[in-house]
């Protein structure tokens, strides 16, 4: 006798037969959670919050990956889920058909999706956590660890998840309802097999898309420096929208992929007929899901190339840097002299050559300033007299340290930079220095750069003739001078000294200098003598400690910072840790994210025309044949999307990095060839998934 | 039993509108075993579709049992085809994840009324249709006319008014064919059943007592056995050779 007795059962039991279709949405959500939770809850963590500077570009960029990968996310679970009800259309039809009145279908079919969308989206909130957790820990384990690698998380990341949940399941009961208002059963019935054509436009549309994507990019890209230019103004968030051409050239580029693909037919007409024509009748599902590919591969790459842009900059610094020791001090800290530099360095075998140190002095310095409207973005240029702190060294003290003459005219200054001149700010406009303890003001005007890469740093530095240098250091006291110092080893150096030097080094600096290089004296004298209070000294100035010397936040922005070569070159990725992991993760959650969607819109060609290869099987259709039809279909969700994201994203980096000073520095040319090795990689991991998934439809179809 | 009246229907696709029905008559009595044919485009599955409240027409009326169609609310169409109406289709649309009983049952189960005496109805139309061997099987267990007598007696379970099939023996070889379609005469004959059927095939149409001709949204004509099959038939073949002509 039947089990069957009420509705609820009959639906409990359709249910279970159905599972595969349930498991895949169910799977599809609880990815698109996982991986939105797993990334909000380290973009939120205070291990990430604390190392990226609020409004920073690494910030930025992190945010606007996110951003990618949520639209990503949110387009697959919506596919996800019309894929599930397209499937359950066939089921609800006849039920309809035999007399089972809205009423009678909607609570099952409510409780259904309620069910399978809240499980999958709370399941995947809750992975998302150890997910991330255990990426980290492996980042930890295998790549670098430092104290401030040590994971916490903040609920806050929540909001977004839970936000995502509600729109997850809330699609689900909008879709549930959608289908119980139809009127058409007939319509409802055909559902699953019912073609999806997109809109043919000619065969122009793919160039089109690609031209469009070119100039949406600059544009992008570009705006926010025209509005600098022209305007004055800070570019305002919604300048993004010029962007938007990328999206429509992206929307054209796939549909050009799908309707006429990018070879051309002319010879062979019939040649891979089958497979373009199940993309092109499914093409509103195909196209959505390249965009939503391609956008995630972009991201990723984009998230990875972080790391060679930075890195190897960083490390082409480093191999070059003059000295293997520089560093420098205020003239009233209690600093190791040469003596005890050399008696630490005899404890470890080594001998020091090349020593050299001389003195500066801080002054301020006149420059035009950027004075920002209030409540605007709109600013003002004015010249502003003692605008900021800025190490002044004589001619001779140059000679020293460089072994260059720098020749300057008395009534003059000439500003420092490095070999590269990336590092021109805007010290190349100041009418006078001023003695900040007797006031004494020096009239002088800009006469050229030199250029010295060890002495160029963010605070900048300037030469004076060497008589006016006398004139204007008259009355300074001991923390308005200091000292720099550099000198080699003799030899092979040693990690352990460089090590306990720095300890050393730092731990002789009083309170008074536990600073951040963007602390600007003269800019606090002037705003206190104002009536006003420096905002380096309200909390909106994030703080460097001596209590973490080995924290990302003090080896990057320390005031006194001393460049050790072999200590920047063991060290670089420990102070850079979370930075680059961070970055690192995002490429791996948003190449995961793509593979999964490539994965599964391959699953659903082989669920939704299955019976075409059944059909074509009848009709005599070898096994080879089959095969190549399942790899052409496959070959298409995978090879365009990751052509096309990677390639873009690649050109838009070269832009970047041209467009930052107008040229191209070898060691950015390293970096964008360590880039392309890293695209490589990601191909090959690309195909790999690409060849599992052939593999599995094949399984499937039983070819 | 069953009247159609000046029924009007047309689609739209795009800004075009394409009339499919264009004013149909005819009615069908208790215990008449009818069958509409015409060549495709003629609006067969439509009317049929109007009839099922499966789709909404824009002009006319449909009485079954003395109830009127248009103007109803959902939930009493949805009534009217659980309780009045039977299907069968073409492609047979048994859910996969249920067994053949569970199958010819679901009209009751949509009802809330699956009881003993239900049971047994569906293991006698299961043996009167000479399927009460796979009433435990799944759909994918078994052939083509097998299905389509589990959907004939699907359409039985609730006794309706009138039995609306569409195409029945589209999918099937012929023995199958044959096989179901005499199913639709046991149904009547045992029964008392009504059939109005939709159909291509003239060896179908010939079981019939009346075949009614469709032609580009008219009736064409109306044909009545009065002899054997055998001379329906041909008297079908002639009347379809003259209209396509």
């Amino acid at each position: 006798m039947t089990h069957v007795m009420n509705m609820k059962q009959m639906e409990q039991k359709l249910q279970k037969a159905d599972r595969k279709q349930s498991l895949l949405y169910l799977f599809c959500n609880f990815m698109a959670l996982m991986i939105i939770s797993a990334y909000s809850a380290l973009m939120f963590s205070p291990t990430v919050q604390t190392i990226f500077p609020e409004g920073g570009d690494s910030a930025k960029q992190m945010y606007m990956i996110f951003v990618m990968t949520l639209i990503g996310c949110v387009v697959f679970t919506i596919y996800a889920l019309g894929l599930f009800f397209r499937h359950k259309s066939g089921q609800l039809g006849i039920l309809m058909a035999l007399g089972a009145s809205r009423r009678r279908l909607a609570p099952g079919l409510f409780r259904e999706v309620l069910v399978l969308s809240s499980t999958s989206a709370v399941a995947g909130i809750v992975a998302g956590f150890p997910f991330v957790w255990i990426i980290w820990q492996g980042f930890r384990l295998i790549l670098v660890d430092s104290s401030e690698m040590v994971l916490s998380f903040d609920l806050k990341c929540l909001f977004v998840s839970v936000l995502f949940f509600l729109l997850v399941v809330g699609f689900a009961c909008l879709m549930a309802w959608r289908y119980l208002r139809k009127t058409n059963i007939m319509e409802v019935i055909r559902e699953e097999h019912i073609n999806e054509p997109v809109k043919e436009l000619g065969r122009w549309c793919g160039p089109v898309g690609l031209v469009l994507i070119l100039i949406g990019a600059v544009m992008g890209y570009g705006t926010p420096f025209l509005c600098d230019e022209w305007f004055h103004m800070y570019p305002p968030s919604w300048l993004s929208i010029f962007y938007a051409p990328v999206l429509v050239g992206l929307y054209m580029v796939m549909l050009h992929t799908v309707v006429h693909g990018w070879r051309s037919h002319r010879k062979n007409p019939y040649k891979n007929i089958v497979s373009r024509s199940m993309m092109k009748f499914q093409g509103r599902q195909t196209v959505n899901n390249l965009i939503v590919v391609t956008l995630l591969i972009a991201g990723a790459c984009f998230g990875i190339f972080y790391l060679p842009a930075n890195g190897v900059s960083a490390m082409v610094r480093y191999a070059n840097q003059a000295y293997d020791y520089f560093y420098h001090y205020r003239a009233d800290q209690n600093v190791p002299d040469q003596e005890a530099v050399e008696a630490l360095a005899g404890k470890y075998g080594l001998a020091l050559k090349d020593w050299n140190e001389c003195e500066y002095i801080t002054l301020g310095m006149g420059q035009v300033s950027i004075i920002q409207e209030e409540d605007s973005n709109h600013y003002t240029k004015e010249y502003v007299v003692m605008n900021k702190e800025e190490k002044v060294l004589s001619e001779d003290a140059y000679r020293v340290l460089t072994g260059q003459d720098a020749d300057v005219e008395p009534g003059t200054y000439m500003n420092i930079t490095d070999t590269d001149e990336t590092s021109l700010y805007t010290n190349n406009n100041a009418r006078e220095f001023t003695n900040m303890v007797t006031r004494k003001q020096l009239d002088t005007e800009f006469a050229g750069y030199l250029h010295n890469n060890l002495l160029s740093d963010q605070v900048g530095c300037s030469v004076l003739s060497n008589e006016d240098y006398a004139l204007i250091s008259e009355g300074l006291t001991d923390d308005w001078k200091g000292r720099f110092v550099q000198f080699n080893i003799d030899g092979k150096d040693n990690y352990q000294f460089a090590n306990e030097f720095y300890y050393l080094f730092v731990n002789s600096f009083d309170k008074s200098c536990e600073l951040p290089y963007y602390y600007d004296r003269v800019q606090k004298i002037r705003d206190n003598e104002a009536g006003e209070v420096y905002w380096g000294d309200t909390e909106d100035m994030t703080e460097v400690s001596f209590e973490k010397l080995d924290s990302f936040s003090f080896r990057v922005f320390w005031v006194y910072q001393p460049q050790f070569r072999i200590l920047s070159q063991n060290d670089f990725l420990r102070s850079v840790a979370v930075l680059f992991m961070m970055f690192l993760f995002i490429c791996i959650v948003c190449m995961l994210t793509a593979l999964v969607v490539c994965y599964t819109r391959c699953q659903t060609i082989a669920l939704n025309n299955s019976y075409i290869f059944d059909d074509l099987k009848k009709l005599g259709a070898s096994p080879e044949f089959l095969s190549k039809e399942v790899r052409s279909q496959c070959k298409n969700v995978f090879k365009v999307p990751t052509i096309i994201g990677m390639t873009a994203i690649y050109m838009f980096f070269i832009m970047i990095l041209y467009a930052n000073d107008g040229r191209m520095l070898w060691a950015e040319m390293l970096a964008l060839l360590v880039c392309l090795g890293i695209l490589g990689l990601l191909a090959v991991i690309v195909y790999a998934v690409y060849r599992v998934s052939v593999k599995t439809i094949k399984r499937q179809l039983g070819i | 039993m069953l009247y159609v009246k000046d029924l009007y229907k047309s689609y739209e696709v795009g800004k075009n509108k394409y009339p499919v029905l264009k004013g149909i008559d005819f009615h069908v009595e208790q215990g008449e075993f009818v069958a509409v044919m015409g060549p495709s485009g003629s609006g067969k599955t439509t009317l049929l579709n109007c009839i099922s409240c499966y789709i909404p027409f824009e002009k006319g009326s449909i009485t079954v049992g003395g109830v009127k169609l248009a103007g109803q609310n959902e939930e009493t169409l949805a009534n009217i085809r659980n309780t009045k109406l039977g299907f069968v289709f073409q492609d047979f649309m048994l859910l996969d994840g249920l067994t053949i009983r569970e199958n010819i049952l679901i009209p009751r189960i949509v009802q809330g009324e699956v009881n003993k005496e239900a049971e047994q109805l569906a293991d006698q139309l299961a043996t009167m249709f000479g399927i009460s061997h796979i009433l435990n099987k799944y759909p994918a267990e078994i052939s083509g006319g097998e299905k389509q007598r589990a959907a004939v007696a699907r359409s039985l379970i609730n006794n309706p008014l009138i039995i609306l099939a569409d195409e029945p023996t589209g999918n099937l070889d012929s023995k199958s064919s044959r096989t179901v379609i005499e199913t639709f005469g046991n149904a009547k004959a045992k029964m008392n059943a009504t059939i109005f059927m939709v159909t291509h095939d003239s060896f179908a149409a010939s079981f019939c007592d009346r075949v009614v001709l469709l032609k580009d949204g008219n009736i064409y004509r109306q044909l009545e056995k009065s002899g054997n099959r055998s001379e329906f038939q041909d008297e079908l073949l002639d009347a379809l050779k003259e209209m396509s002509e």
